[in-house]
Formats: C-alpha cells, sequence, structure tokens
C-alpha cells in the first residue's frame, strides 16, 4: 500500500484549528503532553492541554460562540454563562471536540495564579514544531512534568524535550520554574 | 512499572528526533498517532450505536473531570481544616 507521508497528525490540526479562534480573543498556551508531542514524542493521548489569559465573562461568551460557529462544541454544557460560572471561574478546565467527534479534545482552563501568568508573559512559537501556535516555553514544560506532574509519561515526556533540546535549555530557569511551583502549586 | 527497555526506547527515539529533520521523523509519528485518534473514535462510534452507550460515553467524559473536581473539594476541606488559607 502507498502511504502517504504526512506533515501534520490529527492533533495538529485539531491545535490549530481551535487556537486560530482563540487568538482572536485571548491570549493562549498550550501546555504540557501535546508541547512533548509536538516535538516528535511518539505516544498517544486524547487532549491538548490550553490556558487563557483570565479574561471576564462576556469576552468567553464571545469566544464560546466563535467556536460554535467553527465547529466546536463543549461537553459540559452549551451555555457560556454556565460554563464560566460552574467551571472556569472555579478553576475547573472544560473540554471541546469537533461536532459530532470523539477525541481528540482541548482541556480548557483560565489562568489561575502567577505561575500561568508567567507561562503566559513567557510564551513562545517553537519552530521545531514546525506548528504557527504558541506554547509555554520548553523550561516550564520540563519543570511541571519533573517538579509537579510526575506520572510516568511525564517524565518521559521531560526526557524526551531534555534530549531534543541538548545543550540549549536554560537550568537555571528550569530551577526558578521549580522553585515557583513549589511555593504556589506545592504548599 | 515499565522496564530500562521503555525508557531506552523513548531515549532512542528523541535521539532519532533530535538528529535528523523534522520530515524524516514526522510521517512515522503522524501514521502512530493519527491511527490511536482513528481507531478510538470508531470504538466510540460503536459504543455510541449500542444500547445504554451515550450514557457510558457520557460516563466516560464525566470521569475525566473527577481529578479537577477533587482538587476543588481538596482545597475546600483543606481550607475548612485550617490547612490552607
Amino acid at each position: 500500500m502507498d502511504r502517504e507521508v504526512k506533515d501534520r497528525t490529527i492533533l495538529d490540526e485539531f491545535a490549530s484549528d481551535f487556537a486560530r479562534v482563540i487568538e482572536r480573543h485571548a491570549k493562549y498556551i498550550i501546555v504540557s503532553g501535546f508541547v512533548a508531542i509536538a516535538h516528535g514524542r511518539s505516544r498517544g493521548t486524547e487532549d491538548v492541554d490550553i490556558i487563557i489569559e483570565r479574561i471576564p465573562r462576556d469576552s468567553f461568551a464571545r469566544l464560546h460562540r466563535e467556536l460554535l460557529e467553527n465547529s466546536f462544541e463543549c461537553i459540559q454544557s452549551q451555555d457560556p454563562d454556565e460554563i464560566y460560572k460552574e467551571y472556569l471561574s472555579r478553576n475547573l478546565s472544560v473540554r471541546y471536540v469537533r461536532k459530532g467527534i470523539h477525541i481528540p479534545e482541548i482541556e480548557l482552563k483560565l489562568s489561575k495564579d502567577e505561575l500561568d501568568e508567567h507561562q503566559l508573559n513567557t510564551r513562545r512559537k517553537l519552530p521545531l514544531t514546525g506548528l504557527d501556535l504558541y506554547f509555554s516555553s520548553i523550561e516550564a514544560s520540563i519543570a511541571f512534568k519533573e517538579e509537579l506532574l510526575k506520572s510516568e509519561k511525564d517524565v518521559e515526556d521531560a526526557r524526551h524535550l531534555r534530549i531534543v533540546y541538548e545543550g540549549k535549555t536554560n537550568e537555571q530557569e528550569i530551577e526558578r520554574m521549580k522553585k515557583l511551583i513549589r511555593g504556589l502549586r506545592l504548599k | 512499572m515499565r522496564d530500562n527497555t521503555h525508557k531506552e526506547q523513548v531515549e532512542r527515539w528523541a535521539r532519532f528526533v533530535r538528529d535528523n529533520p523534522r520530515r524524516v521523523w514526522k510521517g512515522e509519528q503522524a501514521r502512530f498517532i493519527d491511527s490511536q485518534i482513528i481507531m478510538a473514535n470508531r470504538f466510540y462510534s460503536r459504543l455510541e450505536k449500542t444500547p445504554g452507550g451515550k450514557e457510558k460515553i457520557q460516563e466516560l467524559r464525566n470521569m475525566k473531570n473527577i481529578s479537577e473536581i477533587s482538587k476543588i473539594i481538596d482545597n475546600n476541606v483543606a481550607r475548612k481544616l485550617g490547612l490552607k488559607k
């Protein structure tokens, strides 16, 4: 069978389509597993994690409406006021999928503390991914996975990023992020 | 717990990605990632058509939010016990 060599995965397309809508309404970053996967890590996932700046309810309602117009739907509710009040404002995430398709999902949450704000302020596009998306920094991704998340797959994600960026990561920044994580998330 | 051969494979693949241009590894990675998503969606579509399938899918989706909700509950309990401001 003749196999096409694909330049983008279903996850790449999904994240890009979603981010194209979000960026018209809020500053965003992609965090966690998809950062490693976009850098070639070969593992399965069902979701792409996105943090957006803490926008007010009205702005979120406009963002939600545009997501619906672009064939996304929220699993938790279709009512933007309910999504905002019951989930996002309480620092709970909500999940969006393409209408009628079960996975992948976007796990969306609002920035909840200084650590998220720092990640949003230091967000960057990462040319190695070949994607026009904003990610949290490699240093932040490694720090979260090694200091907070710590599951087997997270440790492997961090190892993957450390190898891909060997000699290019700022160890002092990783340590600074880990200190912030201990102070804000592990106290 | 996975054994060392898995860790070695993760590191071998990471070095392969680091040492080769994107076009060399992307196709292989894309086939793997896309297959997982396509097969999972096929499964959910089959499950959806079975009796009670839609409810089971909803239950599976709810499970994903339990860990999020438990974080809030943990924080509230910690605050009530005076362990957290």
